[in-house]
């Protein structure tokens, strides 16, 4: 019997990684960045290993901030020279900051849309027109993963269109590769499609909180604009990618989506408000409400008529919320220690060109959330980009936006293995198909989005964002 | 959290159990079977397994069986918190109209199956109340998507609330 | 009758009519009395008061009283010197009868307060008037004493015919139920037959087919490795899974790579003969194809004996119904008894079983109906026992008679039901509608009767009953 266990292991190393910190005076940085520091380095450890879950760790965080480096904390009571504590309401607003508050509109909307079947339904509708061809059956059911995933959890939309395919799959000859490319297209389908609005994965939330916090706010519409035609692109090649891998045998898959609509007055009501919060926050831009706000409008109308239960408060994804504001948290002392400041400066950043920072940052985000966690790879890159940026060390070109934007939609091209995404463990899951042909396909995708990132924050991004 | 889910097997003619054994050899990766060949022994199995932390996901059970019959021990079983939530199925070839309507009642039998059955059959059985086992007990639905009922398993995931990680 | 005392012609009605008439014709008062009786006419209806009391000179009235039946019942009819409406008259209370002219004549009509009068006025017709009232009163008693003796005879005639009636009941009950019995078994006989012949097919295929299975294999792999673990596996037998789980402990002990837990399984079910040969040619041959053809085997193994069981089973039916001969025959008893335990096994599992069948002689009976008197006492005993317990089934024979007794160890039989049990229509069962082999103890003890035997019950010493059936050795049929 091992008296350690790999848990046990990941744990004690995390501690002391915490406390070196602790006994080292490090040249350039302040005594609170080696608080920072230390916080850092546990974080990145357990989020990393997992001995506990992800969540726990995040409000770890926050707890291990507030107690040593708010104002009401033991260490700093007062400013010094080099470092102006924030008051513990910083750390723990962050539950309350505004994508926080858009996430808990998106769940509850996508809650609501499942619990009536919205989701089941329109999937049945928008298939509809893909006809019988397997290709464009796989097409139809890419579009219709990617833009429930938009709005929905990529897990939840890729539980719900497996029930699709696995009838299909059932039906199909075990030879006939389009298993393959069926029980790949909904995964990758979704991993892509939440790239395409905020509330669409939650690294989006952890690049906008980020940005926030430095006074720039990404509008609903303006993220939007800004990645839907990346979305699009993707998703396309995507497809060709699979059909070309893994190319069909039969002629024809028989479809026959049965249900119907509900039609009692709350399901009605829940349609109204899904399909008028839609709008609303996609049009942020015109009438220039903050999609935060309107997130508030679906909660309370809900809430109000009761479609919205105590236990559907319960039962709603709190630890996704503080995985996110953990992230959030994280970042405000980083950079307020000046940490991610002494990380950077720690490399001449100034001799490489912005085009190979894209590359760069980009390439780390997939490889990194290709292992881990999306969320906790964008929540430990993202506060490298802020400094590098604000610390000016980067030279001219370098966008504090443009390479947010790479990390955030970079760290949903990670598909590669089943440990990639919960979507892709779902799809491996089913015995459909193997890890190989998942890594292969993820590969292709990978590059192919790496390349397109690049292309888009060298030349489509800065004319959106200019 | 090394628990597994068992599947128990009451049957006290042995080359009946041996093919019922044989049947179900495809679920054994996930879900370890054991068998017993009269109701003491089967609820012998029963504390061994449930003390050593794993569970009953379900039982296959004959009627007619030395001492106490297949609907007693189940009945048993339904008032007992352990194995409440353990599917039960009768396997006989004769069990009467009072002694199923005794066990639909007071066990809340989820099947029967009668004999003779035939392998797709029975599988078909296990299959199924293996999936709705695992909905209604277990957290982490994935690992079973491949030997259970894959469709229901992802629409029982699409309405538990699942989220990016 | 013969004993008259008094004045003679006192007594005599027709006397004292003749005086009355001649009466009636000096007083006129008396004369408008009379009415003439019209044949048909309703003088007074029952329940009716009555008005006027009638003294019959001439013609018939008849007495009839109505039955809460609405039966019509004719009580007496009334000649001359008769009164009508006697009692009700005395009584003042309604009259208890209907009063029809039978036969025409003429009657002299009074009423109450006249008669009083008439007798104060006339003494001459109080004397005469009184005694026919009392002949009247006295041949009422009379005819009323003969229908006492007549009620009590014909009563007594009329329980004997209704307990001779029963008894035919009885016996056309009994019959009945032979009848009905016979009908069954051989219903049964032709199901059975037509079963037997359904089920005999499939099974000898399987039979053929699981014998072709063993030739195959012995063609390709004689004396090969594989061909031993195949033969091993033929000569198998099932172990139960408390055997089975020890087992399997052990060979996860022995081959600790193995964690496939239906391959510990397969390997568990192995004698140490075929594990050895396992040892020995692991190398040879992947684990899974070692285990498989020692699997092969084994499953060959179960279907002969799975149909091996069958074909007896179907066998021992169609002896148990004995369809094919259903008459006596020159034949060993003890056949019908293991027959008839065959058939029973299913309920016979959980009984300990003793059986201590002597030799005995053949003789000539009807196996088949002696099959249902062992049906009818193991199925009882069975009941008796709640299914577990120990049934000892014996036979011994001496020179003219064999004996055959079954005992169970159950309760026994009350005493008190002893002299009942074999009565028809006797049950302590609950009135179902069970279909069983049986028609209960009636029809054996009828049976055994036919063949000349007898049955008797006794609880035994240590508990438990004991049925003891004795049957006359016969070699003619």
């Amino acid at each position: 019997m091992k008296i350690f266990s790999k848990n046990h292991v990941s744990i004690l190393i995390g501690i002391i990684g915490f406390i070196i910190p602790f006994f080292l005076s490090i040249p350039g940085l302040s005594e609170a960045g080696h608080v920072a520091l230390s916080i850092f380095i546990i974080a990145a450890i357990f989020w990393m290993f997992e001995p506990v879950p992800i969540y726990a760790t995040s409000i770890m965080v926050i707890l291990l901030q507030v107690f040593f480096l708010s104002k009401q904390g033991v260490l700093f009571p007062e400013a010094t020279a080099e470092y102006t504590p924030n008051g513990y309401t910083d750390f723990i607003g962050t539950l309350a900051n505004p994508i926080i508050i858009l996430f808990l509109g998106g769940f509850v909307l996508a809650d609501a849309a499942v619990k009536y079947d919205l989701d089941k339904n329109l999937t049945r509708i928008l298939l509809k027109p893909f006809g019988s061809k397997p290709k464009f059956i796989i097409l139809g059911l890419m579009v219709v993963t990617g833009l429930l995933s938009a709005f929905m959890s990529n897990t939840a939309t890729t539980a719900m269109m497996m029930t699709v395919i696995l009838p299909i799959i059932a039906k199909t000859e075990v030879s006939d590769p389009l298993r393959i490319g069926l029980a790949l297209s909904i995964p990758f389908a979704a991993n892509i499609g939440g790239i395409a609005t905020p509330i669409g994965t939650p690294p989006n939330a952890v690049v906008i909180g980020a940005l926030s916090n430095q006074g720039i706010d990404i509008a609903f519409t303006e993220w939007m604009i800004l990645a839907v035609p990346l979305v699009i692109v993707v998703l396309f090649v995507t497809w060709l990618v699979l059909l070309w891998m893994f190319k069909p045998e039969t002629d024809s898959i028989p479809m026959d989506l049965k249900g119907t609509f509900q039609k009692n007055s709350s399901a009605i009501l829940v349609y109204l408000v899904f399909g008028a919060t839609v709008i609303l926050w996609v049009t942020e831009s015109l009438h220039g409400i903050g999609s935060s706000i309107i997130a508030l409008i679906p909660v309370t109308i809900l809430a109000l008529t009761g479609i919205l239960d105590k236990d559907g408060i319960r039962q709603l994804p709190w630890e996704v919320l503080w995985l996110v504001a953990g992230g959030i948290s994280l970042g405000i002392s980083m950079e307020g220690t000046g940490l991610a400041e002494w990380i950077i400066t720690n490399i001449e950043w100034s001799i490489f060109s912005p085009i190979f920072m894209i590359i760069i940052f980009s390439l780390v985000a997939i490889v990194m959330s290709n292992f881990l966690s999306n969320t906790v790879s964008a929540t430990l890159l993202i506060p490298l980009a802020v400094s590098l940026a604000t610390s000016g060390v980067a030279g001219e070109g370098f966008s504090l936006v443009l390479i947010s934007l790479v990390i955030g939609v970079s760290a949903s091209l990670a598909m590669m293995l089943p440990i990639s995404t919960p979507p892709n463990a779902i799809a491996i899951s089913t015995g459909t198909l193997k890890t190989k042909h998942m890594t292969r396909a993820g590969l292709v995708i990978g590059l192919f989005g790496l390349i397109m990132v690049t292309l888009y924050a060298l030349f489509y991004w800065p004319l959106i964002l200019n | 959290m090394d628990h597994k889910i068992y599947i128990l097997i009451v049957e006290d003619e042995l080359e009946v159990m041996d093919a019922l054994v044989k049947d179900l050899e495809n679920f054994e990766a996930f879900f370890p079977v054991e068998t017993a060949n009269d109701t003491r022994e089967a609820q012998e199995v029963i504390d061994y397994i449930i003390d050593h932390g794993h569970r009953i996901g379900l039982i296959l059970c004959d009627h007619v069986l030395p001492g106490k019959n297949g609907v007693d021990l189940l009945i048993d079983l339904q008032s007992n918190k352990d194995t409440i939530k353990t599917k039960k199925v009768l396997v006989t070839g004769q069990a009467g109209h009072e002694d199923t309507i005794l066990a639909i009642n007071k066990a809340k039998l989820d099947h029967y199956i009668s004999k003779p059955w035939t392998e797709k059959g029975l599988q078909e059985v296990v299959r199924n109340q293996l999936t709705d086992y695992v909905i209604e007990n277990e957290k982490n639905l994935l690992s079973y998507m491949q030997i259970l009922d894959a469709e229901k398993l992802s629409e029982a995931m699409r309405t538990k609330k699942m989220t990016d990680h | 009758m013969t004993d008259r005392q008094g004045i003679s012609w006192l007594n005599d009605t027709g006397t004292i009519l003749n005086f009355i008439r001649k009466l009636i014709k000096d007083l006129p008062e008396l004369q408008e009395q009379l009415m003439d009786l019209n044949e048909g006419d309703l003088l007074f209806s029952q329940g009716d008061p009555l008005e006027h009391m009638y003294l019959v000179l001439e013609g018939n009235i008849t007495l009839t009283r109505t039955q809460p039946d609405e039966s019509e019942v004719k009580l007496i009819t009334l000649g001359p010197g008769s009164f009508a409406g006697l009692i009700a008259f005395t009584t003042g209370e309604p009259t208890l009868t209907s009063g029809r002219i039978s036969q025409k004549g003429q009657a002299l009509k009074m009423r109450p307060q006249q008669f009083e009068q008439y007798l104060n006025d006339h003494p001459r017709l109080k004397h005469p008037l009184q005694q026919l009232m009392l002949n009247n009163m006295i041949q009422r008693y009379k005819s009323n004493l003969r229908l006492q003796t007549r009620t009590h005879l014909l009563s007594k005639e009329l329980n004997k015919e209704r307990n001779d009636l029963k008894k035919a009941y009885a016996q056309l009950e009994e019959t009945h139920q032979m009848l009905v019995h016979q009908e069954k078994m051989a219903t049964l006989g032709e199901l059975v037959s037509g079963f037997a012949h359904e089920v005999n097919n499939p099974a000898s295929a399987l039979m053929r087919a699981a014998e072709n299975l063993v030739e195959i294999y012995s063609k390709f792999e004689s004396s090969h490795y594989s061909y031993k673990l195949f033969r091993l596996g033929l000569q198998s037998t099932p172990v139960d899974s408390n055997t089975q789980r020890n087992r399997m402990l052990m060979i996860e002990k022995r081959y600790p790579w193995i964690h496939d837990r239906s391959s510990v399984r397969k390997l568990a079910h192995m004698s140490d003969e075929a594990l050895d040969l396992i040892d020995a040619n692991q190398k040879k041959g992947e684990m899974d194809a070692l285990i498989n053809h020692y699997e092969a085997g084994k499953m060959i193994h179960n279907i002969r004996i799975a149909s091996q069981r069958i074909a007896n089973l179907v066998k021992s039916l169609k002896s148990y119904s004995r369809q094919d001969q259903n008459k006596e025959e020159h034949a060993d008893i003890r056949e019908g008894i293991q027959d008839t335990i065959l058939v029973l096994s299913n309920r016979l599992k959980f009984i300990e079983l003793d059986l201590k069948l002597r030799d005995i002689p053949k003789t000539c009976a009807n196996i088949g109906d002696l099959n249902q008197v062992w049906t009818n006492i193991i199925v009882n005993a069975c009941d008796a026992m709640k299914d577990q317990g120990k049934l000892t089934i014996s036979t011994e024979a001496t020179d003219d008679f064999i004996f055959v007794k079954i005992s169970d160890s159950g309760p026994g039989i009350p005493e008190h039901l002893i002299p009942k049990i074999f009565e028809p229509n006797f049950t302590t069962k609950n009135q179902g509608a069970e279909f069983g082999l049986g028609l209960g103890l009636a029809i054996s003890s009828e049976i055994v009767g036919q063949a000349g035997g007898e049955i008797e019950v006794t609880n035994k010493p240590g508990g438990g009953a004991q049925f003891s059936i004795s049957i006359p050795i016969q070699d003619d049929c």
